[in-house]
């Protein structure tokens, strides 16, 4: 143990200040990151880093003395150990035991990594790489520890390290190879690390920029997607999502994961007028929120496809429509190209929990009209819209349901099959093709085979698609040799998280466990393999509960759904479940609430904006834009002001009632009179909507006005759909990357060989004799040196004379022609201008002769040549 | 301004010169042309390297090869062994009583000669080394109230040991920087020295028998036309450029002067005619810059006395060598 003299204060000042400090600060950062998962480490990230600090400081000024390690750290380490069980040992009462001992062991632990760091920033080489390695290892554990990953988690636990530890290796480098007699010492480090610090921020603000909507892909593909952050468990789902406001709407896309989480809040209630033949048996229809036609087999996820053909999906936003105007789209009834057996169905959607921008009817929904929730009701009920459909009389709710022991009802299942079988499989043949491509896609590799093996054996018997349909059903429903279900529905399947594993084909063949969308999409694919058109349907299912009042149903929560809607030609989408009932099904809340009866008759809508409200009187102007009168719809080009009496009115917005106040200028609002006075004042066959106005009462009376609350926000919300479900190509990205790379490569390769080119080029063509010598020269000095016989520290002479012994090319006459050129001032003389005319193709060819291809090809991709070449020596 | 240089005339003597020296001195080429440098730049040759290379064989024969005993062409040539002992007057004179005329007189000592062998400088006391410094950069004597010129022609060849010996008075900075070039001899190659081994008889009778082959005139002759050789601007600017450097590297306590550079440019010039040319090149100036520059120097650490001036020169050599010239044709 003897100090050797080398100690350098300057060095190790440089250690401390420029290695010692970020890693006390990294250390400080991820102490107190695993302070939060350790309870051991009590929560005092400081002290801690302050243990690991002294260390690392001891050590740096320690070994910068040029002590041996291993006798002192043999030493340290072995009184460490020797104290810490002597505390052990007295340290006495649980409690001292306990705190003491684990006090003393976490000194212990810290101070000896930070001794060890200490020596190795200050004596060994390599040191930085392994322990760069061990940080991002030991960071790497702590984020296992983490069960919700964000792309900011990931950002934040590891950039920091990477940064570090290029940072660490960098500077520990640097400063080892430093003359530290160097006056400028401190400056060079200095700009350095300025250098260094400018790269570094350039290049992590990019990577974060640039990668950003990457980060959030990633964040949505690991940890669940926005607005349906399960805060417990990573691997689960739910039917629908719950929005910002806590408002419930059915989910844009389906995901398949293991664990499927339910509520039991009532969503909406509905009024279906859709009754059997007989008028009184109610026939509930499943309620449409969205058609899944799309399946991404990379994150399993069933997707809304906007470009479907033939799109049949109606959706408005209701809460963006004037009370009582109606929205229609008659394209959606013609895209359903169903003719036979349909009708027009009424359903009025009162609604509780369900998002007020949601729509949600039975198939194929074509009308939407907002209602005002009547006075009584506004504390239950947020809104109310009416809905129109074009339904087919084939539909019904009943088809997973037993109908046992209900004679009508078999005979109505008996019916609709019967009708379904007289479409056989040939009739799809004439359909568009582009459609039936579109509907029976299903991707093509193996796991797909099996389905497809499958859905032959299973529907061998069966002739017609609706047999076949039937067919498939019954084996979800059937029974093994044991005489157990063969299908059981189960909201926690557990089917893997992987998302290579193929969790259709692992719920069909193996597991045989899971929930509607499992169901559904196994049907879809089964139906599809055998060319039958058909599609996901996403929405809530209907379950008739109610005798008192029939026609109603109540909506909650786990009757989120999804099931399969198969095509047949000229009757158009028929909805199918497959879904098995589940065994221990816990049933939902009996609906107890009355239903919303006594819907007012609005005799006239003024629709329009606000000009002045008048909170003392009641009384509120507005500028009216279009006007319903007794049913009939008046609209003008110039908007006409009209007073409103509000002293009865209830004023609310999509989130519930409000104050007259909460009216302000310009506000777009819709006031509905409920007024007996107005109900003998028919309108005339010519009535101008100002004719009208002129007839009723001034101020007219109202009873409701609805705020319609401007699109801004709705927009913002789609824009950011819209960035977030766009699509990175990551092979593209690879492979532009790689061929970025390569370009700069290959240009860096070929750089020098390009140069040479030019340069002898230069001196070929040369005509003048002082260009051509000068350029001769410059091709010569550039074309050696390339080839590794560099001028350094020779004067021409020597450097001719060097080459000439080498090559045995004429340099050296040449070069003092040269030189004479350069330097005498005279002209040359006529033998001397030949020489140099004559000198550079023998000598390039000489040159070239002399050394083998394969080294003048190595050393003319040298680049570091090139760089030597052009750099002016330092003078140091 | 163009002035013609008798080329083939001066070439002629310069190697006859080289000859006659070559017939003692073997395997030191480079040496002499050195030495016949600082004789025709007009200044003075310091030669420093352990006893035994040559020092004294080299000097003694140059001096004879010029010098005459009995012509009135020859120049004179003195040696001097400097001594811990000696003393100013010894080199000076001194005035002497003459019985005859009842007077004193002055009686010239060694240094009134033309070609001076200054053997073993540094072992001679401060006050005589600045005694011969002085004659050296004024080229005249004053002793009491009478200042005697030197010769026209006055070339001291001085020797000294590595100033690491014992028995040495390094020379200072200042004195150093009056001898225009200061050479080491080092050992000559393993043939070279075989051959000297073999002839070492025919050596020692060549010395004894040298010849003088030039004349005072046309010493006189060739330093003239030295003086004449054509600098090109580029050199200038980098003889400028060189000393500059020295005098910014951080490696070097004390750089060279404007005088050393005007030094350099005289040798420049004289070295150029040695070589055959009758203008300065990039090779002259990578040849001098050591010998000229190197003993004007004071560096921080033994590393930077090798280091930091070819650096420099490497420096200004690789710019020159990328350079466009316009050339006069």
């Amino acid at each position: 143990m003897k100090a050797i003299k080398k100690y350098s204060w300057k060095k190790v000042f440089a250690q401390l200040l420029l290695l010692g400090l970020p890693t006390v600060a990294l250390a400080v950062y991820m102490l107190w990151d695993v302070n939060q998962f350790y309870n051991i480490l009590r929560n005092d990230y400081i002290k801690q880093s302050i243990f690991f600090a002294s260390g690392l400081g001891a050590a740096t000024v320690f070994y910068g003395y040029r002590f041996r390690f291993l006798p002192t750290a043999v030493i340290l380490f072995a009184g460490l150990y020797f104290a810490y069980q002597y505390i052990n040992r007295t340290a006495f009462g649980e409690f001292d035991t306990f705190f003491i001992t684990i006090q003393f062991f976490i000194f212990c632990i810290l101070f000896s990594i930070g001794w060890l760091a200490g020596y190795g920033f200050s004596r060994s080489r390599y040191f930085t790489v392994f322990w760069a390695v061990f940080l991002l290892s030991a960071q790497i554990v702590i984020v296992s520890k983490i069960t919700d990953i964000k792309a900011t988690t990931l950002i934040n636990a590891f950039i920091p390290i990477m940064a570090y530890a290029v940072y660490i290796i960098y500077t520990a480098e640097l400063i080892r190879n430093m003359n530290d007699d160097d006056k400028f010492f401190g400056w060079f480090l200095v700009k350095r690390m300025l250098g260094f610090a400018v790269v570094l921020a350039l290049m992590l603000l990019g990577v974060v920029n640039i990668f950003q909507r990457d980060f959030a892909g990633i964040e949505k593909e690991w940890g669940n997607a926005k607005g349906n952050y399960d805060k417990n468990k990573s691997n689960s789902e739910n039917m629908t999502k719950e929005n910002k406001d806590g408002t419930i709407g059915n989910k844009d896309q389906t995901k398949l994961t293991g664990n499927l989480n339910k509520g039991k809040r009532l969503v909406f209630v509905a009024r279906l007028d859709n009754f059997f033949r007989d008028g009184k048996t109610p026939n509930p229809l499943y309620f449409t929120a969205y058609y899944y036609t799309r399946f991404d087999t990379l994150t399993q996820t069933f997707e809304i496809d906007p470009q479907m053909p033939e799109n049949d999906l109606f959706r408005p936003n209701p809460s963006k429509i004037p009370l009582y105007f109606a929205k229609t789209d008659s394209t959606v009834i013609k895209n359903t190209r169903a003719t036979k057996s349909r009708k027009v169905v009424t359903t009025d959607v009162y609604k509780v929990l369900l998002s007020p921008d949601e729509y949600i009817a039975p198939a194929t929904a074509f009308f939407c009209q907002p209602l005002p929730v009547p006075n009584e009701y506004k504390d239950q009920f947020k809104s109310a819209y009416r809905a129109k459909m074009w339904v087919s009389d084939l539909n019904s709710a009943y088809f997973i349901y037993n109908p046992a022991g209900n004679q009508m009802l078999e005979e109505f299942q008996q019916q609709r099959f019967d009708v379904l079988r007289s479409i056989k499989t040939q009739d799809y043949t004439p359909l568009d093709k582009k459609f039936m491509q579109y509907y029976t896609y299903m991707p093509n590799d193996e796991e797909y085979a099996k389905i497809r093996s499958l859905a032959a054996e299973i529907t061998k018997d069966a002739k017609t698609p609706v047999d076949k349909m039937i067919a498939i059903r019954n084996y979800f429903l059937g029974k093994d040799e044991f005489g157990q279900p063969l299908f059981k529905y189960s909201d926690n399947p557990g089917i893997p998280g992987l998302p290579s594993a193929n969790k259709l084909t692992y719920f069909l063949l193996e597991n045989r466990k899971g929930y509607c969308a499992y169901f559904a999409g196994a049907t879809l694919f089964l139906l599809r393999s055998l060319g039958i058109p058909s599609r996901v349907a996403a929405g809530f299912l209907t379950v008739d509960r109610s005798s008192k009042n029939p026609g109603w149903y109540w909506f909650y929560e786990d009757q989120a759904h999804a099931w399969v809607q198969v095509y047949f030609p000229g009757y158009g989408w028929v909805d199918f479940d497959t879904t098995v009932p589940d065994a221990n099904t816990q049933q939902s809340p009996q609906p107890d609430g009355t239903p919303p009866l006594n819907m007012q008759q609005a005799y006239l809508v003024a629709d329009g904006n606000v000009v002045s409200v008048d909170t003392v009187t009641k009384k509120v102007v507005m500028d009216v834009n279009q006007l319903l009168y007794h049913d009939e719809s008046y609209a003008v080009k110039n908007p006409e002001r009209v007073e409103f009496d509000a002293s009865v009115a209830t004023v609310s917005r999509d989130t519930g009632t409000v104050r007259l106040s909460a009216l302000t200028k310009d506000m777009h609002i819709t006031a509905a009179s409920f007024a007996e006075a107005l109900k003998e004042l028919k309108p005339g066959s010519n009535d101008s909507m100002r004719s009208i106005l002129k007839k009723v009462p001034n101020p007219v009376p109202v009873d409701e006005i609805k705020i319609i609350d401007p699109e801004a926000e709705a927009k913002q919300k789609k824009k950011e759909q819209a960035i977030q479900t766009q699509p990175v190509d990551w092979m593209n990205v690879l492979w532009l990357t790689l061929i970025v790379i390569g370009g700069l490569a290959l240009l860096v390769i070929i750089t020098p060989y390009l140069i040479w080119q030019y340069l002898y080029a230069k001196a070929k063509g040369a005509k003048d004799p002082s260009a051509k010598a000068y350029s001769s020269y410059r091709a010569a000095l550039y074309y050696t040196n390339q080839l590794g016989y560099s001028r350094t520290n020779q004067s021409p002479e020597q450097f001719a004379r060097h080459i000439d012994q080498s090559f045995g090319t004429g340099f050296v006459p040449f070069s003092r022609i040269y030189q004479k050129l350069k330097y005498s001032g005279m002209p040359l003389t006529a033998t001397e201008q030949e020489t140099v005319n004559s000198f550079i193709v023998p000598f390039v060819k000489n040159v070239r002769e002399k050394i083998p291809f394969k080294t003048r090809f190595s050393r003319f991709v040298n680049i570091y040549n090139t760089i030597q070449y052009f750099q002016q020596p330092k003078i140091g | 301004m163009e002035q013609i240089i008798q080329i083939d005339e001066a070439l002629a003597n310069i190697d006859k010169l080289v000859n006659n020296i070559e017939r003692v001195i073997r395997g030191k080429h480079r040496q002499i042309q050195f030495v016949l440098t600082a004789l025709l730049a007009k200044g003075h040759v310091l030669m420093e390297d352990n006893p035994g290379t040559g020092k004294t064989v080299m000097a003694k024969t140059l001096a004879q090869s010029i010098a005459s005993r009995h012509s009135e062409h020859g120049v004179n040539f003195k040696r001097i062994q400097f001594t811990p002992d000696l003393l100013p007057m010894d080199l000076l004179g001194s005035h002497i009583y003459d019985e005859d005329q009842k007077e004193f007189i002055f009686k010239k000592g060694p240094l009134f000669c033309n070609v001076l062998l200054a053997d073993e400088i540094n072992r001679a006391s401060p006050k005589v080394q600045s005694a011969l410094l002085e004659c050296m950069a004024e080229n005249q004597i004053t002793i009491g109230e009478t200042t005697f010129p030197l010769e026209k022609l006055f070339f001291t060849i001085a020797t000294q040991n590595p100033v690491e010996m014992e028995g040495t008075y390094p020379l200072p900075a200042a004195q150093l920087d009056r001898f225009y070039i200061k050479l080491t001899f080092g050992y000559v190659d393993e043939d070279t020295e075989l051959d000297i081994y073999k002839d070492y008889l025919g050596i020692q009778n060549n010395l004894q028998h040298i010849e003088q082959v030039l004349s005072m005139e046309e010493i006189l002759f060739l330093q003239e036309e030295a003086s004449k050789v054509y600098v090109h601007d580029e050199i200038i600017a980098t003889a400028r450029n060189i000393v500059w450097d020295t005098r910014r590297h951080p490696d070097i306590t004390l750089g060279a002067s404007t005088r050393s550079g005007i030094t350099l440019l005289k040798c420049l010039k004289a070295y150029a005619l040695v070589k055959g040319r009758t203008f300065v090149t990039e090779d002259d100036l990578q040849q001098l810059v050591g010998p000229v520059l190197d003993h004007r120097l004071i560096y921080r650490n033994r590393d930077a006395k090798h280091k930091a001036l070819p650096s420099i020169l490497d420096k200004e050599l690789s710019r020159l060598s990328k350079l466009k010239l316009q050339a006069t044709v």
